[in-house]
């Protein structure tokens, strides 16, 4: 049975279709059982997609960005994407330390022609992660990772541990999708695995939750590190920690080695809160130790759909999953230095590429004073934040709607992204937009 | 049609052709070597330079998650290894594990045009194809990984040998593979449960089926359909002190399997350094304890015919342990506890591989003796037509070692410079020092590329003889290198960085300068069932993948679009055999 449409280059759209198995491009889950149906170009209906999901497939037409765009004494004004390209390449050129920023909202091709734009500009090239999962990296940097897969967790976990992470709200189907259905060794999951939550206020998933433990803010790393204490045996001489009482760490501690088969997804409450970094070491090594005792597995809870890709296709490039400087010639890494917001905020950074992604509405305040002083190249499908104040717009089509492509699985699992219906006119994929600039660059650099 | 070249006064070393240093010219055209020069074809004079097949590795890591991971975890290593962008070629990083680019022209600028990937996950096939696309100057092809797949075990429970077959082939047509590797067979499952299985007669948990079951039934599997390369089999009990006992079992266990069409060989051992851990009398399986296997192995290997080995040569310095032996990589971190990283895949590894950074270093005592296990095996071994050279890079040291590993082959000089800086214990663990045999470059040829090339099944590669593929090296030899065993760093230097490396007919290195970045193929088996028994298959792999994947059954194929540009694909006819 063929239940899926394989895109080939051309194949047709007819004026009404349904869609099955389509990779959902909005949450890392990348749940790939979306059925759509599809009328005159147009998605009509989402089958099993979340409200996120819904929302993004059947709005994708709106707050589009009509057409090229350049400002020009103030104005944004509409240009061919041949002038927009001009220009664009012209603007990165005399730049002195230009940056490319975004990408995880996109698929990895685009990835790919953002490193050859970024080499041969000389410039940095960072992706979302240096402000989500970024800390990630740098823990597992320091002690490894000991990663988990989805189905595995569905066959074999007994103790799920949320930790400063809410996917009721940010992964809606999560929890429906991996921990609730029974598995091929868990048959029923509401009996006999457990959910517990660690986080700094109840949430919704903290409500579903089997145990809730509430710590208090800033205190991750403290808690995580008495609890590795506790499982490598040490006595403590503290009452509390994080507002826990070292009893129920105790018991805490004793659980975890106890069960079966763990696993421990994380969320921005344990990567961005006070500790950052180390706060994700502490839990690798937690993690780690455990593995002495039983089965224990970690999967971070990663946001945009394909952040994971785009830590991927840098690390296979150049050897590094984010923050990249390409100034010397080759790739060098530092977060705090190449990383966007550090950039922009002293003020290095004269032009910013933006790909898929709203840095103007998400970056502190003093980053954004540098922002609107310098001239932005925005590459998006949609208006955003970033675009009113862009001096180039050029929107694109949208990855695993309007243009095929791939992305991968918050555990690692890459994916085929599809192509459901044509962008709208005149309108191509971000990674021809970025071949553009390149052949531009090129043509007027002979670099 | 192309005016092609001629390399003329050539001195050729061609085992496959039995030529053994003749002077010779070359001529190629349409990335062919052919009979008779084209009117207008370039001419290039060698001069009398060594001429060799293009190298062929069979057994190195170079794409894939694992790799992403590990060069996720070392920022450190990166940084002493920077490798900037040139007018021909794209910036990355070096070091144990090369970005992808760096990959390609590292291995091109040694004289290598074909590498294989042995450690696949078929599950994320498609990562692999993407990353192939960022790796140019070789030749490629991947092999899937099944010895630990609950499908796998499905069929080997249900002692359904056709249909064990069916999978594989489907397998391979989805992703895009190229042969079937099985790494601790059943191990590394049990690795979900926390255990490893170390004999061959243990349960693997859930299943009630041993390592033995599956490792007979995968190798018999290869067989029935007739796959160009043999069962890739990275034994149970790898790492232990002590395993090549279980080695010897392991093989000896599969002895009985008939090759398909009357072949001898049915199984592949491949970094036997690894399993080839000896124990000494009335030992412990600690590491105190470890002498050298590569005698015994050699004893077995001259008597018995039916498997074909890769070295795996330890090479002293840093390294990056990476295999989907979990509970193996697990015991590594606990004593070094440096960095462990890992990754369970749906299914297919559910207990999960390890990544280990790892330095061999000459004052360990368990090093040293390492170091001694594969060059023993080497050098005491009768056919060299079934051995081929690997550093399993980077598990042993990363592939820019092979002129070093060459170098301990071709002189006792050189090895007798590096006992020097090991540990005594090598003296009393191993026989190294007692062997005088080195090897000549014929020998070197062999083992590089005519006897990988022939291990893997290629008939068009590894050799010069007419229709080959032009993949060829030439080292920047003069007439004065003769007797080069006495001169090890002049073996290095022409190992190094060949004068001139040919792909596809195409120049694309020279005096270590990566000039040109073509692509190269990826070599895929395409199975071809009769109708009845591909609908079989997709009818019971459907349901089943549906229940136990986290993703649908249709997504789970590399779609064409990433494979068309490199894919060269062997139809495999396989309706004789009846599901
Ligand atoms: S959970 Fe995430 S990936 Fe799944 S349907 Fe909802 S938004 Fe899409
Ligand atoms: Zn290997």
């Amino acid at each position: 049975m063929i239940c899926c449409i394989y895109p080939r280059e051309g194949f047709s759209i007819s004026s009404k279709k349904t869609v099955k198995n389509v990779p959902c491009v909005f949450c890392g889950c990348l749940c790939d059982d979306i059925a759509l149906e599809v009328e005159n170009n147009r998605i009509v209906k989402n089958i099993n997609g979340c409200s996120l999901s819904k929302s993004k497939f059947l709005n994708h037409l709106e707050d589009r960005l009509l057409g090229p765009a350049v400002r020009i004494n103030g104005i944004l004004v509409e240009v061919s994407l041949e002038k927009a390209v001009a220009h664009a390449a012209e603007a990165l050129t005399s730049a002195r330390r230009p940056l490319i920023y975004g990408l995880s909202s996109t698929e990895n091709d685009t990835h790919q022609e953002a490193y050859y734009l970024a080499e041969l500009l000389g410039g940095v090239v960072d992706n979302t992660s240096s402000v989500c999962h970024g800390t990630s990296m740098i823990g597992s940097q320091e002690s490894g990772d000991p990663l988990g897969s989805l189905a595995e967790v569905r066959h074999r976990a007994d103790l799920v541990v949320y930790w400063g992470s809410n996917p009721q709200f940010a992964h809606p189907r999560h929890i429906s999708r991996y921990i609730r259905q029974p598995g091929e060794y868990m048959q029923n999951p509401k009996k006999d695995r457990k959910i517990w939550v660690f986080d700094v206020r109840s949430t919704a998933t903290s409500r579903i939750a089997d145990e809730f433990f509430q710590i208090e803010p800033g205190t991750d790393l403290e808690v995580i590190s008495v609890i590795r204490a506790l499982v490598r045996g040490h006595e403590m001489d503290i009452d509390r920690v994080g507002g826990l009482a070292i009893e129920d760490l105790a018991k805490i501690s004793e659980a975890m080695k106890s069960v079966r088969y763990g696993v421990f997804f994380y969320g921005l409450g344990l990567t961005q809160s006070k500790g950052q970094h180390r706060n994700v070491d502490a839990a690798i090594r937690l993690i780690q130790d455990l593995n002495s005792f039983t089965k224990w597995v970690m999967i971070p809870m990663r946001g945009h759909f394909n952040v994971a890709g785009a830590n991927e296709t840098s690390t296979w490039q150049t050897g590094y999953p984010f923050a990249v400087d390409y100034s010397r010639g080759y790739p060098r890494y530092q977060p705090g230095e190449y990383s966007a917001v550090d950039l922009i905020r002293r003020r290095e950074t004269d032009v910013l590429l933006n790909v898929a992604a709203d840095p103007v509405a998400h970056f502190p305040r003093d980053a954004l004073e540098h922002l609107k002083r310098i001239p932005i190249i925005n590459l998006d499908p949609k208006r955003n934040v970033t675009s009113l104040i862009a001096e180039v717009n050029i929107p694109t089509a949208i990855a695993g709607i309007e243009c095929d492509g791939a992305a991968v699985r918050m555990d690692g699992l890459p994916l085929y992204l599809r192509k459901i219906v044509e962008p709208p006119e005149g309108i191509i994929p971000d990674r021809d937009v970025l071949k553009l600039i390149i052949a531009r660059l090129r043509m007027v650099t002979k670099r | 049609m192309s005016d092609g070249i001629v390399l003329r006064n050539g001195l050729v070393f061609d085992p496959a052709n039995g030529i053994n240093g003749e002077k010779m010219d070359l001529c190629i055209s349409d990335g062919r070597i052919v009979e008779k020069e084209g009117a207008g074809a370039k001419s290039i004079d060698l001069k009398g330079r060594i001429v060799l097949p293009g190298g062929v590795d069979l057994h190195s890591h170079i794409v894939g998650s694992k790799m992403s991971l590990a060069r996720a975890i070392s920022p450190d290593y990166h940084r002493l290894d920077p490798v900037p962008r040139t007018k021909s070629t794209r910036s990355g990083v070096g070091y144990t594990v090369p970005s992808s680019y760096v990959i390609g022209y590292r291995y091109s600028s040694m004289g290598y045009t074909t590498v294989i990937e042995p450690a696949m996950q078929a599950l994320k096939a498609l990562a692999c194809w993407e990353e192939l696309s960022n790796l140019s100057n070789l030749n490629t092809g991947l092999m899937p990984m099944f010895g630990n797949s609950m499908l796998t075990f499905h069929y080997v429970r249900d002692d359904d040998l056709n249909g064990l077959a069916g999978y594989l082939a489907w397998v391979l047509r989805a992703v895009g593979g190229f042969g079937v590797k099985a790494v601790n067979p059943g191990g590394t499952y049990a690795w979900a449960h926390r255990r490893n299985i170390r004999t061959l007669d243990m349960e693997v948990p859930d299943w009630e089926i041993t390592p033995r079951e599956i490792t007979r039934m995968l190798c018999k599997a290869v067989e029935l359909l007739g796959l160009p390369h043999t069962l890739h089999l990275h034994p149970n009990n790898l790492g232990c002190v002590g395993n090549i006992e279980t080695t010897l079992v392991q093989l000896e266990a599969l002895r009985d399997i008939r090759g398909h069409a009357g072949r001898k060989q049915i199984v592949h051992l491949p970094h036997m350094s690894f399993e080839s851990l000896g124990m000494v009398d009335n030992g412990s399986p600690v590491w105190n304890d470890v002498q050298s296997g590569g005698c015994q192995l050699a004893e077995y290997y001259n008597k018995n015919e039916h498997f074909t080995v890769d070295l795996g040569q330890i090479t002293m310095g840093p390294a990056m342990t990476m295999t989907a032996d979990g509970p193996f990589q697990f015991s590594l971190y606990k004593m070094t506890r440096g960095k462990w990283a890992s990754s369970t895949v749906d299914v297919e590894l559910p207990g999960g591989g390890g990544i280990v950074p790892y330095e061999y270093r000459p004052s360990s005592p368990a090093n040293s003796v390492q170091w001694a296990i594969a060059l023993e095996f080497a050098l005491s071994i009768d056919d060299l037509w079934r051995c081929a050279i690997s550093t399993d890079s980077p598990n042993g040291g990363p592939f820019s070692k092979y002129p070093l590993v060459i170098s301990w082959l071709m002189s006792k000089k050189q090895r007798e410079a590096w006992i020097r800086r090991l540990h005594p214990l090598v003296l009393e663990r191993s026989i190294i020092s007692e062997l005088d045999r080195e090897w000549d470059l014929y020998e070197v040829a062999i083992t590089t590329r005519a006897a990988p090339a022939r291990i893997l099944g290629f008939s068009m590669k590894g050799h010069l003889g007419i229709g080959a593929d032009a993949d060829i090296a030439i080292l920047d030899s003069k007439t004065e290198d003769t007797d080069l065993s006495k001169k090890p760093n002049r073996i290095i230097r022409l190992f190094e960085r060949t004068y001139q490396t040919y792909l596809g007919g195409q120049k694309v290195a020279q005096k270590g300068k990566v000039l040109t970045t073509p692509y190269g193929h990826v070599s895929t088996i395409h199975p071809v069932l009769d109708e009845s028994d591909w609908n079989r298959m997709e009818k019971e792999l459907e349901p089943l993948m549906n229940s136990w994947y986290s993703h649908s059954f249709c997504n789970y194929s590399v779609p064409e679009r990433y494979r068309l540009p490199f894919e060269r694909k062997s139809i495999l006819d396989a309706t004789a055999i009846s599901l």
